[in-house]
Order: C-alpha cells, then structure tokens, then sequence
C-alpha cells in the first residue's frame, strides 16, 4: 500500500502547478471576467499541447490512457488556481463517450477533445435540479428510431456556451437516453446564468422540439452510465475544492504572519492560529478523502461509489470552512474585490453545489450502507 | 498511489485473523491474571512488541502489520493487551535512551506483562505546561529521594513501575532542571490513590512520594536530560495508531445503525427519518475519512517516514472526531442512548478505548482523547507553530527567560 504520489504523479503535479503559477495568475482570471467566452483559446490549446485534454483518453484516440488519479491531481492545481475553462465538463463529456459510444462516436470526438479542437458538457439538470437523474429527468424525448425530438429546460449547463457537443439526458419511451445535441441546432435557446464564481460560465437551454439523430449508449438504459459519470463529476469537483482551500489556506498562514496588530504578527494570537491549524486538518483531511476516492474509481475497488460521495460531501463541508475561514482571518482586506480571496472562495462555492451537494450525497451513503 | 495491500499484507491478514478465531477468549476476562495471561498469549503469538527490535524481544514488525493486528484485533472484539503505555513508548524510550543493563532488567519483563508500567508525568499543577513540575529528586550520593504529587496517573492501581519526570535542578530554566527516571511503584514511599472517572470506573489515580527512592541505575539518560527524553516519549504517543480506533468507530457506527432501524418514534423507524439520515451520512463520510487519512499516515510510516510535528494532525483530527461522533450517536438515540448498562434491549459497544460498554460509556470515554497526551488546544499550537511556521504566542514564561 503506497497512498503518496508515484514519481510521475509527483511530476505531473509540479509542472501543473508550474505552469498555472506563469499562465493562470489572478489578473488573467480577473481578465476573463467580462470575456463573451469566459476562457482563453490560446491557454486551452497549450493544455492540449501539455496532454491535459488527453490525459484520460484511450490511446488509440491520442489520450495518454491515465486514470481519476492523475486526473484529480490536474484539477485540483487548476481549482488552486480558478482557472476558467471547460475542463471538467469536456472530460467528464469524454469520459461517457469513451465509455459507451459506437467506435464510430468516439473516433468522432475523442481526438478532437484530445487535440483542443473540440469542448463538450453535459447537461445534467432539469428544472428541480435533483442529481438523482434516473427519476427526476423530465425533458422528453419523442420519435425513434433514428430521430428524436427533444423538449424541456435544462438548468447550470458548465461552459454550454463554448461546447461543440452537449450530451442531453432525456426520457424516452424506453426510459432514460443520452443524446448527442449540436447547440446550434433549431430550436435550442441558450441563456446565460451567471453564478458568483468567476472562474465557471453556465447556462440555461429551453429546448422546443429540437432534432436529434444521435444516442449515446443503450436506448433507454444510461442511469447507471451517467451515475458514474456524475460520481466522478463528485470527485473531480472535490479535487477543485481541494486545490482552492489549499490556496486559501496558504494566503490566510502567508498572512497571518506578517500582518501585526497590538504590536505583534495576529498569527501569534491563538484564536487566528487555532483556526489555521483547524484549516489545515481539514485540507488533509480532504486530500486524503479525494485521493482515495480517485483511486477507488480506478481500481473499481468494492466502496468506490461510497468512496466518492464520501470525498464530495466531505470536501465541499471542508472548502466552505476553510475558504470563509481564510477571509475571517484577513480582515476587512478579505471582503474586497481587489484581494484574490474570493477568486477561490467562489470558485470552491460553485464546486460545492455541482455533481450533488453535500445532502445529496450522505443520502446516498445511508443509502449504501445502512439500506 | 496504490491502495492495495499488497499480497504478504493480505496473506498476513489471514493468518492473524484465524489465529484470533482460534483464540480470542470466549469470556470476559475478569482478573489482572487473566488479562495477562491473554496478553501473554498475544505476547508469544507474535502480536505484542511487534515494532520491536528482536533483540529486545520484540517481532521487527512492519507497521502495516501491526496495524493489520490492531484493525483484525478491534473487528473481531477481542480485549487489548495490557500495559499499553509501557510498550507503546516507555518500552521505546528505554530502547533509544536506556543503558543496556536497563534493556536487560525492563524490557522483556514489560513485553510479557509481568510488570506494568504506568507514566508519572503530570502534576496538579503542571500539566499541559508540564515542564513547571515540581516534583524533586535529590542526590543523596547513593540514590535519589523523591518527594511530590502525580496526577492523572493510568493503571496507577496496577503498576509496578513508573516512568517518572522530576525536577533535579532547581537553578536553571524549567525546561532545564528535569530529569527522568523509572521507579519502583512496591516500596514504602509510594502511595497511589485511585480517582474515580466520569465513567464511574477508576483508571486513573493520585500518585504520591514520600521520601520515594529512585536509585542512580535507574537514571534514563544524563541528568538533566529529562525533558528532551520526554520529547520523543510524547513523540511515540501521538503517532499511535489510529486504525484500530477506526475499526472500533465503524462497529459502533454500525451499531447506531441497526439501532436506528429497530427504535421507532412516531410510529415509524428512526432510519426512515431524513434528518437521522443526514446525521448518519454525515458520520459516515467523517469515519471514511479518518479510515483514509490513517491509511496515509500508516503507508509513510510504512517506508520509514517519520510524521514528526504532523502527527498532531492526525491526533486532533480522530479525537475530535470521536467526540462528534458518539454526539450524534446519542442525539439519535436520546436516552436509549445514556444507559450505562447494555440489557436486554441494549445491546454492548466497543468504546475507543477497547473496554466493553455501552454507547454512553463510549460517549463518556470520548470526552478523554481530547484531553490527554496533549489537548486538542495544545496541539493546534504545535500544528501552528511547528507545521505552519506561524508566529510563537507571547507567553509569560517566554518573557520571563
Ligand atoms: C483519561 C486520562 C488519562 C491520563 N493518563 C495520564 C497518565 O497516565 N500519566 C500522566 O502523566 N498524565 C495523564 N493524563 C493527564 C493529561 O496528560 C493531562 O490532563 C493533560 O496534559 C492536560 O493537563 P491538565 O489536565 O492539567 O489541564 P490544563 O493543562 O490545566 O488545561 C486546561 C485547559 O486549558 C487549555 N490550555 C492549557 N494550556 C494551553 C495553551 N498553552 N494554549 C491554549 N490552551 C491551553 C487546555 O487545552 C485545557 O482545555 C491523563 C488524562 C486523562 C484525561
């Protein structure tokens, strides 16, 4: 049993963090902010070029192959960093390709994801917004065999606005279908809804009797396709969590040491370092929840559905403390647009309530483990 | 990262748990006889002193197998050895610190259990500030006389010997004066009055010395040296390891659960309640949690890391967490939850410490974690201080130096 970083995890994860460090510092994020698109093209092929966008494809399709581990470690350096692109919701989009498309499907898509040529999401949410998607979907899907018309409203679509493919879950006469939706399509209105996260884009889809002629997996038969998928949603959401409360961890210790008040550091006030340490407890804690998780999914290990509802409920109770802690020890300099603060503290807050919250996912435990 | 035990662990997994299938006793073990005899039954299987060197009569054990015994130890209920304290670190003290006529003389006879040590440390008024003890020693040429208070002192009642801190110099700064030694508990000079817990049971006790003798083979280190030995003493006591507790936790968890399915209010069963349920699934992502973190400590450990100031970490985090823990336990249970006799209805839980009980004892002993081998304050100081590099407090001592 090794639960540290192997050397090549070790080095993935320090270029990450070298190459957000030069590329992704607060004023590109601050830049984007009144972008149209909200990320940089330039920035998301330099991520191709790095094998970013790969990493998790199969090699046949120009991935590199890797696992939820080596994934969760990319994500949590970008959540240290808020960085603004679609990477979550285009690897979460692949990952179902990758999964359950005809090889025909996946030669379409998998390298163009790899490459950076082509952002896909998914859309998850219908109008009650419940992540328990085999019962509350209700946008319809009517026709067969080949040709469907989609109707319904779809809620906090991630980065739809950028996507070449949107994959819509509807209901069927058979149940349950995933769809392959091309946003310029007839029929599709997309809006903007603007959350308080800088670093996210989102928006809202009505769909009126919108064309499709492309399935993904069994007609019918993708609640346990997309429950996967939303899992590692849960963990990848985890990892950006992880990675933003670390950022906000390090400025409130970087802080407390310098900033005096009553003629000495406030970090030598216990009140400021006790809650520094409780911080830290729970950053640990929560690499150790996300970790084991990622790895959990890889290795198909027996809990790894509870492993993963586990790390999201755990990490987003831990982010939401130690982000709002960090601001609580900067003192008024925290509430301000100005400082980067809330850069993470938002980004964190946004993650907490994507791929189910925290309510959603102890009831899937109990679920688990208590019947 | 990979998560798996690896074959040897498992087969060692195995192993250890059809031996204790074998042997774990059948009743409750009553008497100190018969807990040492268990302990000595551990002792020669192999399952105590497994960190040990072999020379000293210890098993040269990986800490993933004696974690392995611990996690198999605590699912299958079988009792603790005893004289924890002296073989989880006094017995390592001697080893880093002791001469070798002291490694000849204590530590096989603590191994087996034949003598029980208890820690003479704390004092009524010196104790998270430990170093302002004032218990003294003096030099009388041919040993050392030893007049003062202890306090708070586990299997006082039993033990033989002690590990002793007291101060030998009164002249220099407190840190400076304190010197250790191991005294015989058997002699005229001490007396040790048992103080009832919060529990109702008495572990701890009152230790007092007068005109104690300590003799000079009986110096651990140099003079003086005592507080730097107690170092790596509190040292061993916070890397304990947690993932026995964890597997006492989760059948205590379980437990709840299966309580929670059979008591019902309001006609339905108390699992069926979404706010039950939501406390339940809280519990359960912090006990995954602490499985995980431990597993991280164990697998460092297990390449020969040593946390360091780290593992207050890991000592604030589990504590904390089991006090939070049997709350919600006993929230959920309300007063099915306070009894302090398992009946009929009631079935018997495993409380952290590994003594039978029911969840209100189990909720009582969860108060103690927080309290001992360093407080939880005491701690987040350390994890500031050390961990985090931030600012020392201004204390009055520090000024005063
Ligand atoms: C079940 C149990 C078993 C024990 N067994 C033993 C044993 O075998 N041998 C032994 O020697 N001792 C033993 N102890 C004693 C234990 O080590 C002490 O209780 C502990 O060190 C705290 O000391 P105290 O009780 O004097 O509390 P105090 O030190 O007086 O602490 C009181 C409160 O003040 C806080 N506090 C103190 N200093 C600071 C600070 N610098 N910053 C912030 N807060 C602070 C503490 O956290 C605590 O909340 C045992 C205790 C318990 C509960």
């Amino acid at each position: 049993m090794d639960f540290s970083f192997s050397s090549d995890q070790q080095l993935l994860k320090n270029s990450a963090r070298a190459f957000l460090d030069e590329h992704v510092k607060p004023a590109l994020v601050r830049s984007l902010i009144d972008d149209p698109r909200g990320e940089s093209e330039a920035l998301w092929k330099e991520m191709a070029q790095l094998g970013w966008l790969g990493l998790s494809l199969p090699e046949e399709h120009g991935g590199s192959g890797l696992g939820m581990v080596e994934t969760a470690i990319l994500l949590e350096e970008m959540g240290r960093a808020a960085l603004p692109a679609p990477y979550l919701p285009t690897i979460l989009a692949a990952r179902a390709i990758a999964e359950a498309g005809t090889p025909e499907q996946q030669q379409r898509w998998l390298p163009a994801i790899a490459t950076g040529s082509a952002r896909a999401t998914i859309a998850f949410l219908d109008n009650d917004l419940s992540w328990d998607l085999s019962t509350a979907t209700a946008t319809r899907a009517v026709g067969a065999p080949d040709r469907w018309r989609l109707s319904g409203a779809k809620r906090f679509v991630p980065w739809a606005h950028v996507a070449d493919v949107i994959l819509v879950p509807a209901r069927s006469q058979k149940g349950l279908s995933l769809f392959f939706v091309d946003p310029s399509t007839a029929g599709i209105t997309m809006s903007p809804a603007p959350l308080m996260d800088v670093a996210g884009r989102w928006s809202t889809l009505a769909l009126d009797q919108v064309s499709v002629t492309e399935m993904l997996g069994p007609s019918g038969q993708v609640g346990a396709l997309l429950n996967s998928v939303v899992l590692c949603g849960a963990v990848g959401a985890a990892a950006g969590m992880l990675g933003a409360a670390r950022r906000c961890l390090d400025m409130a210790v970087s802080y407390a040491k310098v900033r005096e008040q009553f003629g000495q550091p406030i970090g030598s006030f216990q009140a400021i370092r006790h809650k520094c340490a409780e911080m830290l407890l729970e950053v640990e804690n929560s690499h150790a929840a996300t970790y084991y998780a990622a790895w959990a999914l890889d290795a198909k290990s027996e809990d790894h559905a509870v492993a993963a509802s586990v790390a999201k409920a755990y990490v987003g109770d831990a982010a939401r403390k130690v982000c709002s802690e960090a601001i609580q020890v900067h003192g008024g300099i925290g509430f301000t647009w100005e400082y980067d603060l809330h850069l993470y503290f938002k980004h964190a807050k946004a993650l907490e309530a994507m791929y189910g919250d925290g309510d959603h996912h102890r009831e899937l435990i109990v679920r688990q483990v208590a019947g | 990262m990979d998560l798996n035990y690896s074959p040897e662990d498992v087969a060692f997994r195995e192993k250890t748990r059809r031996w204790l299938e074998e042997n774990v006793p059948r009743q409750d073990l009553k008497t100190l006889d018969e807990r040492k005899a268990w302990h000595r039954t551990l002792y020669e299987a192999g399952y105590v002193g497994m960190l040990w060197p072999k020379e000293y009569g210890g098993w040269g054990a990986t800490p993933m197998q004696q974690a392995i015994v611990q996690d198999e130890m605590a699912r299958i209920g079988a009792p603790p050895p005893i004289n924890g304290l002296g073989i989880g670190f006094i017995g390592p003290t001697i080893i880093v610190h002791g001469t070798d006529q002291q490694k000849q003389r204590y530590l096989r006879k603590m191994l087996t259990a034949e003598e029980i040590w208890c820690q003479l440390y704390s004092e009524p008024n010196a104790g998270s500030d430990l170093a302002s003890l004032k218990t003294r020693a003096e030099d009388t040429g041919d040993h050392f006389v030893v007049n003062g208070q202890k306090i708070w002192t586990s299997s006082g009642p039993i033990a033989d010997w002690g590990i002793l801190l007291c101060r030998t110099d009164l002249k220099v700064p407190k840190h400076k004066g304190i010197s250790c030694f191991l005294l015989n508990m058997r002699q005229p000079g001490v007396e040790v009055r048992p103080l009832k817990q919060i529990t109702g049971l008495s572990l701890f006790s009152e230790v007092f010395m007068t005109n104690a003798r300590a003799e000079k083979d009986d110096l651990i280190g140099r003079l003086s040296q005592g507080w730097e030995i107690a170092q790596t003493t509190l040292g061993y006591e916070r890397g304990a390891n947690s993932l026995g507790r964890v597997t006492r936790y989760a059948i205590s968890y379980h437990q709840l659960v299966h309580a929670a399915k059979e008591l019902k209010r309001g006609g339905r069963p108390l699992i069926d309640d979404p706010v039950v349920r939501a406390r339940l699934g809280k519990m359960y992502a912090e006990l995954e949690v602490q499985r995980y973190a431990g597993l991280r400590v164990l697998s460092g450990l297990n390449k020969g890391e040593t946390p360091g100031a780290a593992s207050s970490i890991t000592k604030l985090s589990y504590t904390e967490f089991e006090k939070r823990f049997y709350e919600t336990a006993l929230e959920i249970l309300g007063p099915w939850g306070q009894q302090m006799v398992a009946g009929e209805d009631f079935e018997e839980v495993d409380t952290s410490s590994g003594e039978p009980g029911t969840f209100a004892t189990a909720f009582l002993w969860s108060r103690a974690g927080t309290i001992y081998s360093g407080s939880s304050e005491v701690q987040k100081n350390i994890i500031g201080e050390r961990v985090l590099g931030l600012p020392k407090e201004v204390r009055a001592d520090r000024i005063a130096r």
